[in-house]
């Protein structure tokens, strides 16, 4: 460990890494928190496989990949939340034909494109010691787009996540906000892929979240709670992975699993003792 | 003569094939409290959906004051008979309480003092003041009960709407509920949808009996053979005494 806060000091692929993690865990904390309360991790995962199809062609037309993931991630959200709206019934079969069909089209194009890419398995694994000034650059503007729509529409995020028909009866567009909280979680999830990597962003829009939410009684709070959590645990992957030189990604997700089984064991321990 | 404030008017709806309310019109006083009953599965949410705009009726219409469902669901209060969310949401009392002011025009973080002040005022009527920093995942059936109501009432509606507002709890708390709901009733319309006839009748002004098709009775004339009628089936009359 003492290596690396050696390294910290001068490298500045380190660096990087570590303001990577801040950044990320803003929007992290924050949907995280939606993903966890509204319960659609499945959901999540099924528009961050859906990704890779927006990865592919990127390649394929040799244009940057995080510019597809964007719109990938964005085109699959909203169609997802609309067929969703209006097919409710069938919502899990729809979030693996997305889940799969995302990944497949991603395989096609990938394999029609020259070459071997080993940019690619960063995107699949992530790789956060290789992120660049501009990564930060372009992390920066995805938070303050996401932390800004989520801090001006709070309320009626609040009542429609919460309470929907009460929502809709304060003639609120349910709908609207749904669909927009589905793009929400898209432009996280393309800010957690550089972290981890589109394959594990799942655990870092969840456990975080619900490590959280154990301890919380109101929503901004699970914000705040979560956000800190995701930014110890990624920095902790990160610290713990350079020395041995394991990949960075895999570490902060098991990291993010095993804080989030102690977690439940300390609650149950604290619920134990005030009720005994 | 008093005013109407709801003007239900020869309204049908279907679920698919199925019909589950025919020609129903009832006219609803301001200031009444008129409580509505029936067997399962008799329409009674369906109606209340109907009267709150969720749902459309696929003939007939409903008025209230005098003007199309959408634009006046503000003057509302609803109270629903199953929770929609769960227990373990991170809000506390106050914080549900205050989403009765939440309209389509609410932006940021903070709620105004005056808001603030009418959840106070309330809680303290519904008397959960005292756990208003609580999570909700931490009350009992009946607490939960009165934060919904609280919610419903925070806006001040004209109208207040509870669909079997006390299925969930004990009878005790459900006389207190009631007593309340006849409190609030000399000054509001309150529709309250129940299956248990004997026990409502001795709180509501009026009884909206229905069964796919509705007939309405003043409490004085229900009858136990009327409730046979209704119910399809003997039923033990049980008197309250309040």
């Amino acid at each position: 460990m003492t290596e690396f806060f050696t390294a910290l000091s001068e490298y500045t692929f380190l660096q990087n890494a570590i303001i990577a993690c801040l950044l990320a865990s803003v929007s992290c904390g924050v949907i995280g928190s939606y993903v966890v309360v509204k319960k659609i991790s499945f959901l999540t995962g099924g528009i961050a496989h859906s990704v890779l199809a927006g990865m592919g062609m990127a390649y394929f037309y040799n244009v940057s990949p995080i510019l597809g993931a964007i719109i990938a991630a964005l085109v699959s959200s909203i169609l997802i939340g609309w067929i969703n709206l209006r097919w409710k019934e069938h919502e899990d079969v729809l979030i693996a034909a997305f889940w799969s069909a995302g990944m497949a089209i991603g395989i096609l194009f990938l394999s029609r494109t020259p070459g071997y890419n080993v940019d690619l398995m960063s995107y699949l694994f992530g790789n956060i010691l290789l992120i660049t000034e501009s990564d930060l650059l372009l992390m920066l503007v995805l938070d303050v787009v996401v932390f800004s729509i989520v801090m001006v529409c709070y309320k009626h995020f609040l009542v429609s996540v919460f309470d929907e028909e009460f929502a809709k009866l304060h003639g609120i567009n349910t709908e609207f906000f749904y669909i927009l909280l589905l793009c929400l979680i898209s432009i996280t999830i393309v800010i957690l892929i550089q972290l981890v990597g589109l394959i594990l962003v799942i655990a870092l829009l969840t456990l975080p979240a619900a490590i959280a939410n154990q301890y919380v009684t109101s929503l901004y709070k699970m914000f705040f709670l979560s956000a800190i959590v995701c930014a110890v645990i990624s920095i902790g992957g990160v610290a713990i992975s350079y020395e041995p030189d394991l990949p960075t990604g895999s570490v902060i997700v098991l990291l993010a699993c095993a804080s989030y089984f102690i977690s439940v064991f300390i609650k149950q321990f604290i619920n134990n003792r005030s009720s005994g | 003569m008093s005013n109407v404030v709801i003007d239900i008017d020869n309204v049908s709806f279907n679920y698919g094939p199925v019909p589950v309310l025919e020609n129903i019109s009832l006219k609803i006083n301001e200031d009444e409290f008129i409580g509505i009953i029936g067997p399962n599965a008799s329409g009674k949410s369906t109606l209340l959906k109907l009267i709150l705009g969720l749902i459309k009726p696929d003939n007939g219409t409903i008025e209230k004051y005098n003007q199309t469902c959408q634009h006046q669901r503000n003057h509302i209060g609803y109270v629903p008979q199953h929770i929609n969310f769960s227990r373990d949401f991170p809000v506390t009392v106050e914080e549900v309480v205050l989403m009765g002011h939440v309209t389509s025009t609410s932006l940021f973080f903070k709620f105004s003092k005056n808001e603030i002040t009418s959840a106070k005022q309330a809680m303290q009527a519904l008397e959960i003041d005292n756990i208003a920093k609580r999570q909700i995942g931490s009350l009992s059936g009946g607490q939960l009960q009165r934060v919904l109501i609280a919610r419903a009432l925070v806006c001040q509606p004209n109208i207040l709407i509870l669909d079997e507002p006390t299925s969930n709890i004990d009878m005790r708390v459900e006389e207190d509920i009631f007593a309340l709901l006849k409190n609030y009733s000399e000054h509001m319309t309150i529709i309250v949808v129940s299956h248990d006839i004997a026990f409502i009748s001795g709180y509501v002004d009026r009884v909206a009996c229905l069964n796919r098709t509705l007939v309405c009775h003043d409490t004085e004339s229900i009858s136990g053979k009327m409730i046979e009628e209704l119910y399809d089936a003997p039923v033990k009359m049980i008197h309250h005494h309040h």
